[in-house]
C-alpha cells in the first residue's frame, strides 16, 4: 500500500465560525493509494474524537490505524482503487495545528489561547486541503461518530464536492446525555492540580491523572454492556499483571490501563476542545433538521449499531428521515457488532460489504 | 418480480413521483422506476443480503421490521406505497393498509388468492394448500394471513378504502383470458391500486 504522510501549511490562514481568525495553520495528513488520472477516486476519511491522520497500516509512533480493519488493499475501503486521505483535525493533538503546537504569532504554545474550533470549520479546513491536493470533488467523505458528523456537514457544506457520504454511528446532534458524560470528562481534566487553566506547559507538567479519569469514563460509553460482560465478566485480575494495588476486577484494570496509556499521549486541551465542538454541533441548528439537508446532492449511507448507546441507531435515523424528506437518496442500515459505539471501527462482513457495495453504487 | 406485474405497477406510477416499496426485496422494482419513470424511491427491506443489493443498485433501503410499525414515514408526503406479495405476512393486514393509505396519496397491493381452485382442491382434500404459488407447509409458511380475492376486496369495502384498478393474474403470471370473468377461483394473484 503506497502510504504517505505529510504537514500541509495554509500561510493564508482561516477565519472560523467563531470569528477568531488563525493567520496560519497546519494539518498533518496522511494519505493512501494514488490519485488516478481523472481525479475521480478521492475518498476522505475523517477521525472520530480520540483519532487522527493515521487511518490504516502499523506506525512505530502511532500504531495500527484507527480504522485499519476496513481501510487497505483489497479491504472495504480498498486503497489499490481509491485514493484515501484523512487529516488529523484542527485543534487536534497529533501534528496539526492545536494546543500543544506553537502559536506562529507569539512564538509560545497555544496551550488554552487556541481557539474553540467546530465541525464546520474542520469541514472548511478540509475543503481547503482538498483544493490544496488539486482533487476536484470527493467519491466518497466517510467517518464514525464524529467523523459521521463531519461527513454530514461536508454533504450541507459542499454539496457539489462530493457523491456519497457514510455517516456510521453518528447524530444529527449530540444528546442531552452526551453533553453530561461530556462535561463530567471535562470537569476531571479542570480539576486536576496540574491543569493550571489550560497552561500547563508554562509549568512543565500535564494534567495527566484528570484525563485518565476522563478517558476512563468515555471508554465505558463506548463500549455495550453486554461487549464488557462477554469481556472481562466478574473475573479478578490476577496478582502479579494488576496496574494498582486497589484493583480487583479485570475491568477495572482494563480501564487504568487504556486511561494511563491515553493520557500519555493525548493534550488535555484538545480533549476539551474535541469535546466541546463535539457537543456544540447541530446540522439543523440554524433552520431545523429538514432544511438543513435540503441542499444535499451527495448519496447518503447511513449505518448504524445496535449495541451502541452513546448514539443509538435511532440518531442516524433522524437524518435518513430529515434526508427521505427533502427526497435524498439516502439509506438506513442498522447492524449487530459487538463493540457498542466503538462497532464502527470494526470489520463484520455485513458491514465492510455494504460500504463496499456503496462505494462502487 | 414477474414482468407482468412490474409492467401494472409501472403504469399505475406518475412520472417523478416518490414511491416507498415495503418488502423491496433486493431494489428490482424500485430500480426500473427510478430509470423509467425517474421516481424517488425508498425501499424497506428487513434482510440484510437483499438490502446489500438494493444499496449495490444505488436503491435507496431502510432497514425496518414492517410489522414494528412504518408510522414514521408518514412525514415524507409520499405518491405512492406498494405492497408486493407481503401484506399477508403480517400481523394486522388491515392497519398496515390503512398506514400505508395515509402515508402516501395511493398504495398498490398484491397478494396470493386463497381462494384460487387449487387451494380449494388442497382444502376439499382435507389439507392446508401447498402450491407452486404458495410452496410452504403449514407449519413453516411466512403467511400467516391469507385471504381469497373476495375477502381482501370486502375488507376494502369495510375500511372505505376505494379499488381504483385492479388486474388478476393467472399462475403464469400473466392476465389469462379468463381469469378476470371469475377471479375468486381463478386468480393466482390480485393486483390492487388503492386510494381513501
Amino acid at each position: 500500500m503506497k502510504k504517505n504522510s505529510q504537514l500541509i501549511s495554509f500561510a493564508d490562514g482561516i477565519t472560523l465560525e467563531s470569528g477568531h481568525i488563525l493567520n496560519s495553520f497546519d494539518l498533518m495528513i496522511e494519505s493512501y493509494g494514488e490519485l488516478n488520472e481523472s481525479k475521480s477516486n478521492a475518498i476522505l476519511l475523517c477521525h472520530a474524537f480520540s483519532g487522527n491522520h493515521h487511518v490504516a497500516g502499523d506506525d512505530k509512533d502511532l500504531g495500527t490505524g484507527w480504522w485499519d480493519q476496513i481501510v487497505g488493499p483489497h479491504k472495504a475501503i480498498d486503497t489499490n482503487k481509491y485514493f484515501v486521505v484523512c487529516c488529523n483535525n484542527l485543534g487536534g493533538c497529533a501534528g496539526s495545528s492545536g494546543p500543544n503546537t506553537i502559536n506562529p504569532d507569539t512564538n509560545k504554545i497555544y496551550g488554552s489561547t487556541f481557539p474553540q474550533v467546530s465541525v464546520e470549520d474542520w469541514v472548511k479546513s478540509q475543503k481547503m486541503l482538498m483544493d490544496n491536493l488539486n482533487i476536484p470533488y470527493w467519491e466518497m467523505v466517510a467517518g464514525g461518530s464524529l467523523g459521521g458528523m463531519q461527513a454530514l456537514q461536508w454533504t450541507i457544506a459542499y454539496p457539489d464536492k462530493l457523491k456519497k457520504a457514510g455517516i456510521f454511528a453518528a447524530a444529527p446532534k449530540s444528546s442531552t446525555q452526551n453533553i453530561a458524560m461530556n462535561e463530567v470528562a471535562r470537569e476531571s481534566i479542570r480539576k486536576d492540580k496540574n491543569f493550571h487553566d489550560g497552561n500547563y506547559h508554562d509549568h512543565d507538567v500535564i494534567p495527566k491523572d484528570g484525563l485518565k479519569t476522563a478517558r476512563m469514563l468515555g471508554h465505558i460509553t463506548y463500549l455495550s454492556e453486554e461487549h464488557m460482560d462477554n469481556r472481562f465478566g466478574r473475573r479478578f485480575q490476577n496478582s502479579e499483571s494488576k496496574m494498582n494495588k486497589g484493583i480487583d476486577y479485570e475491568i477495572e484494570n482494563y480501564l487504568q490501563y487504556k486511561g494511563d496509556q491515553f493520557a500519555e499521549s493525548f493534550d488535555a486541551n484538545s480533549y476539551i476542545l474535541m469535546t466541546k465542538a463535539m457537543d456544540n454541533y447541530d446540522a439543523g441548528k440554524s433552520k431545523g433538521l429538514i432544511e438543513s439537508l435540503k441542499n444535499i446532492k451527495a448519496k447518503l449511507l447511513i449505518v448504524g449499531f445496535y449495541s451502541d448507546w452513546l448514539y443509538p441507531p435511532e440518531r442516524g435515523k433522524e437524518i435518513q428521515l430529515a434526508a427521505m424528506q427533502n427526497n435524498i437518496n439516502s439509506s438506513y442500515v442498522i447492524l449487530t457488532g459487538d463493540h457498542g459505539h466503538d462497532s464502527f471501527l470494526f470489520h463484520t462482513d455485513k458491514y465492510s460489504k455494504i460500504i463496499r457495495k456503496f462505494i462502487t453504487s | 418480480m414477474a414482468i407482468e406485474l412490474s409492467n401494472i405497477i409501472k403504469d399505475w406510477v406518475p412520472n417523478k413521483s416518490k414511491v416507498i416499496d415495503f418488502g423491496c426485496g433486493e431494489g428490482s422494482l424500485l430500480k426500473e422506476l427510478m430509470i423509467e419513470k425517474n421516481v424517488f424511491g425508498y425501499g424497506v427491506e428487513i434482510n440484510d443480503t437483499k438490502i446489500q443489493e438494493c444499496i449495490a443498485k444505488g436503491v435507496a433501503v431502510i432497514k425496518q421490521d414492517i410489522d414494528k410499525g412504518i408510522n414514521e414515514f408518514e412525514s415524507a408526503n409520499f405518491d405512492l406505497s406498494i405492497m408486493a406479495r407481503s401484506i399477508q405476512c403480517l400481523k394486522n393486514p388491515n392497519l398496515a393498509l390503512n398506514r400505508m393509505l395515509s402515508l402516501s396519496k395511493r398504495c398498490v397491493v398484491t397478494l396470493p388468492n386463497l381462494g384460487y381452485w387449487k387451494c380449494r382442491l388442497n382444502i376439499m382434500n382435507g389439507k392446508m394448500p401447498v402450491t407452486p404459488e404458495l410452496p410452504s407447509s403449514w407449519y413453516e409458511t411466512e403467511n400467516i394471513h391469507l385471504c381469497t380475492i373476495k375477502d381482501f376486496e370486502k375488507l376494502c369495502a369495510d375500511e372505505k378504502i376505494n379499488i381504483i384498478d385492479k388486474v388478476f393474474l393467472n399462475k403464469n403470471s400473466n392476465r389469462g383470458k379468463f381469469t378476470s370473468i371469475i377471479p375468486n377461483l381463478l386468480a393466482v394473484e390480485g393486483v390492487y391500486l388503492l386510494e381513501k
